[in-house]
C-alpha cells in the first residue's frame, strides 16, 4: 500500500514566546502550546484523538504521560499515541489517520526551567555521585557539545574542513532570526565568520556561536484527516510523505566509520520520505533541518543527500540555504538563533507549515509550494526522521 | 602499561555504578587490565558492552583483556562542564579505536597528560590506569602512547 498522500494535513501550529520564562512551568508551556495549536486549526480539545508527546509534563515521569494527557483533556479515550522524533511522529500519525485509527493528534512539548547544557548539571559537593552509564559520557565529563564536537573535529580532518567553514552555518540562521520578529536571536543583529571565530569555545572545535541557544518555550502542531482539514480555519499543509530511522544507543558508541557514502539513518528515513512523496530534493521550496550545531545543518544536507559527502560546507557557502537562494533552510533563524528549547524537533515543521501558508512576513519564500523539514538527535543523526509537506 | 598517580581528593566527578552485570569489568580495571565482551562464537570485540554479541547476536560473550592500544579517532577539548567538571577545564575526551578487529571498538574516555597543542586524530594511544582516592574502583583513562 503506498504512502496515503494528501490524506492527512496539518491544520495548526503554535509557538509560545521563547526565551527565559522563569514564571512559567513546562506543564503550563505544553497546555498553552496544544490549546494554541487548536485554535489555530478551528478546534478544540475535545477533538484531540490522538497523541504525539514529544516528552513528558514536569508533573508525570515516563511513559506514563500520555495517559496524564488523556486524563487532563477531558478523561476521553484517545485513539493513538506515536513517540519518536517529530517529523517522523507526524509521518506516522498522517499513515494512522489515512489507516481510520485516529482523525486529529496533536504533537507538544514545552519546556521551563531545565537547561540542556552543561550548566543543567549541578556539581557534587562531598561525594562523587554514581551514574548508571557506566562506560562513556557523563563519567568522562561528556555532554551533547561535546559529541557532536567530536564529530566536528572528525569531519574536519577527513574533509579539510576549517572552523570558518563551520561559522557560515551560523551566520545565515543569524541572518534569518533577524527578519523573525519572535526569535530569541533575532533582535542581536547579524553576525560574521569572525564574530563566530571570536567567540569563546565550548568544546573544540565548537565555539559558542556554533552552538544552539538554550531556553525555555512550547510548541504544538495539530493533525488531522482530509475530512477533517477542509473545515478548519486555515490552509491544509498536506503530508506528501514521512519516515523514521533509528541508528546509535543514546551518546554511548558511534561505529567506525562515521562517513560512510551510503550514509546513515538520515539517509535512509530520507529517501524513504522522499520515495513514498514521489517528488525529488530539486522540488523543496524551503526546508527546516535540525541544526542543534553548525557541523548538525553541513552533515544533514549530505546524508538528506542535496549535496555529496564532503560538499556540504560548500553547498552552505553557495548560498542555497539563504533566503533568496535555491532552498531557504530554517527561515525562523533555527536552533541557532531562533530558539532550542529543550526537544525542538518539531519547531522546523512549524516554520516550513508557516512558509507554506505564506505567514512569514519579511522572511516569507514566495510562492513556497513543497517543503521538507529534518528531525535529529539522540546521539549524532542516531534517531531522524523526515517529513515532506505541500500546500494546493 | 601506565599507571597514573591516583586522582586528588575529594573526587567529585561522577563515577559508574558497579552492578552485577559490569563487575567484571570494574574487577578487571583493579587489576590494571582493559576487559571487552568477545564473542565465543564469531570472534567479534562488541563495546559498549551489549547483552548480546552485535555481529551474530550470540549471548555467549566472555570478557577478554584486549592490548589497551588504540588510535586517536577524536577528540575534543571541553571548556565548559557538567558538574564538577566545569572546575577541571580545559579537559580532553576522546574516542580511542582500539587495535583489536574488526568489529571496531571506539572507547571514550578523558585523555590525559598530553599538551593540548600536541593532540592528533590518529595519535596512538593506549589505556591507563587511575585509583579514585575514598572511592572502591579504579578508572581508565587514555594517555599517548610512545
Amino acid at each position: 500500500m503506498p504512502f496515503p498522500q494528501r490524506q492527512a494535513a496539518i491544520v495548526g501550529v503554535y509557538t509560545t514566546k521563547q526565551g527565559k520564562l522563569p514564571e512559567r512551568t513546562s506543564f503550563s508551556l505544553q497546555l498553552e502550546a496544544i490549546r494554541g495549536a487548536l485554535d489555530d486549526a478551528g478546534l478544540t480539545t475535545g477533538d484531540i484523538d490522538g497523541l504525539l508527546p514529544m516528552s513528558m509534563t514536569d508533573i508525570v515521569p515516563g511513559t506514563t504521560a500520555h495517559q496524564f494527557w488523556a486524563e487532563q483533556l477531558g478523561e476521553r479515550p484517545l485513539g493513538l499515541v506515536e513517540v519518536g522524533g517529530a517529523s517522523g511522529q507526524l509521518a506516522k500519525a498522517a499513515a494512522s489517520i489515512a489507516a481510520g485509527l485516529t482523525d486529529v493528534a496533536v504533537l507538544f512539548f514545552g519546556r521551563a526551567g531545565g537547561r540542556t547544557g552543561p550548566s543543567g548539571t549541578p556539581a557534587a559537593k562531598v561525594r562523587a555521585p554514581r551514574v548508571a552509564d557506566d562506560w562513556s559520557f557523563a563519567t568522562a565529563g561528556g555532554y551533547m557539545t561535546s559529541w557532536y564536537a567530536m564529530w566536528a573535529q572528525r569531519y574536519m580532518h577527513e574533509f579539510n574542513v576549517t572552523n570558518a567553514d563551520l561559522a557560515e552555518v551560523a551566520v545565515f540562521t543569524r541572518y534569518h532570526a533577524t527578519l523573525n520578529p519572535d526569535s530569541v536571536m533575532g533582535r542581536k543583529g547579524e553576525i560574521t565568520v569572525d564574530d563566530v571565530l571570536a567567540s569563546r569555545f565550548v568544546c573544540e572545535p565548537l565555539h559558542l556561536l556554533d552552538c544552539s541557544i538554550d531556553n525555555d518555550g512550547g510548541y504544538a502542531v495539530v493533525i488531522a484527516s482530509a475530512e477533517r482539514a477542509r473545515d478548519c480555519r486555515k490552509k491544509p499543509v498536506w503530508i506528501l510523505g514521512g519516515a523514521e530511522a533509528y541508528y546509535t544507543d543514546f551518546y554511548a558508541t558511534i561505529n567506525d566509520p562515521w562517513f560512510p557514502n551510503q550514509g546513515k539513518s538520515v539517509r535512509k528515513a530520507t529517501d524513504r520520505a522522499f520515495g513514498l512523496a514521489g517528488i525529488s530534493r530539486d522540488d523543496i521550496d524551503v526546508a527546516g533541518l535540525y541544526d542543534c550545531f553548525t557541523i548538525t545543518t553541513i552533515r544533514d544536507l549530505e546524508e538528506m543527500g542535496f549535496c555529496k559527502l564532503g560538499e556540504g560546507a560548500d553547498y552552505v557557502k553557495e548560498g542555497h540555504l539563504r533566503l533568496g537562494g535555491s532552498m531557504p533552510t530554517n527561515t525562523d533563524g533555527g536552533l541557532l538563533s531562533n530558539s532550542h528549547c529543550g526537544d525542538p524537533s518539531g519547531m522546523h515543521t512549524i516554520e516550513v507549515v508557516r512558509q507554506l501558508r505564506g505567514e512569514c512576513g519579511d522572511r516569507q519564500v514566495p510562492g513556497a509550494q513543497l517543503g521538507v523539514s529534518l528531525q535529529q538527535g539522540w546521539a549524532v543523526h542516531g534517531m531522524a526522521s523526515t517529513l515532506v509537506m505541500a500546500v494546493d | 602499561m601506565t599507571i597514573l598517580e591516583a586522582a586528588p581528593a575529594p573526587y567529585l566527578k561522577p563515577l559508574p555504578e558497579v552492578r552485577p552485570e559490569n563487575q567484571p569489568f570494574f574487577d578487571a580495571l583493579r587489576n590494571h587490565q582493559f576487559v571487552v565482551p568477545r564473542c565465543e562464537d564469531c570472534g567479534d570485540y562488541n563495546w559498549v558492552p551489549y547483552p548480546a554479541c552485535r555481529s551474530c547476536l550470540s549471548e555467549n560473550q566472555a570478557w577478554t583483556p584486549v592490548s589497551g592500544d588504540a588510535t586517536l579517532y577524536t577528540f575534543t577539548v571541553c571548556h565548559r562542564g557538567p558538574g564538577a567538571f566545569g572546575a577541571e577545564v580545559p579537559y580532553v575526551i576522546a574516542l580511542g579505536e582500539l587495535v583489536e578487529q574488526p568489529r571496531p571498538c571506539l572507547v571514550l574516555g578523558n585523555l590525559v597528560g598530553s599538551a593540548i597543542e600536541d593532540i592528533r586524530v590518529g595519535m596512538p594511544l593506549s589505556i591507563a590506569y587511575q585509583e579514585i582516592p575514598g572511592e572502591d574502583i579504579t578508572m581508565w583513562r587514555w594517555v599517548a602512547r610512545s
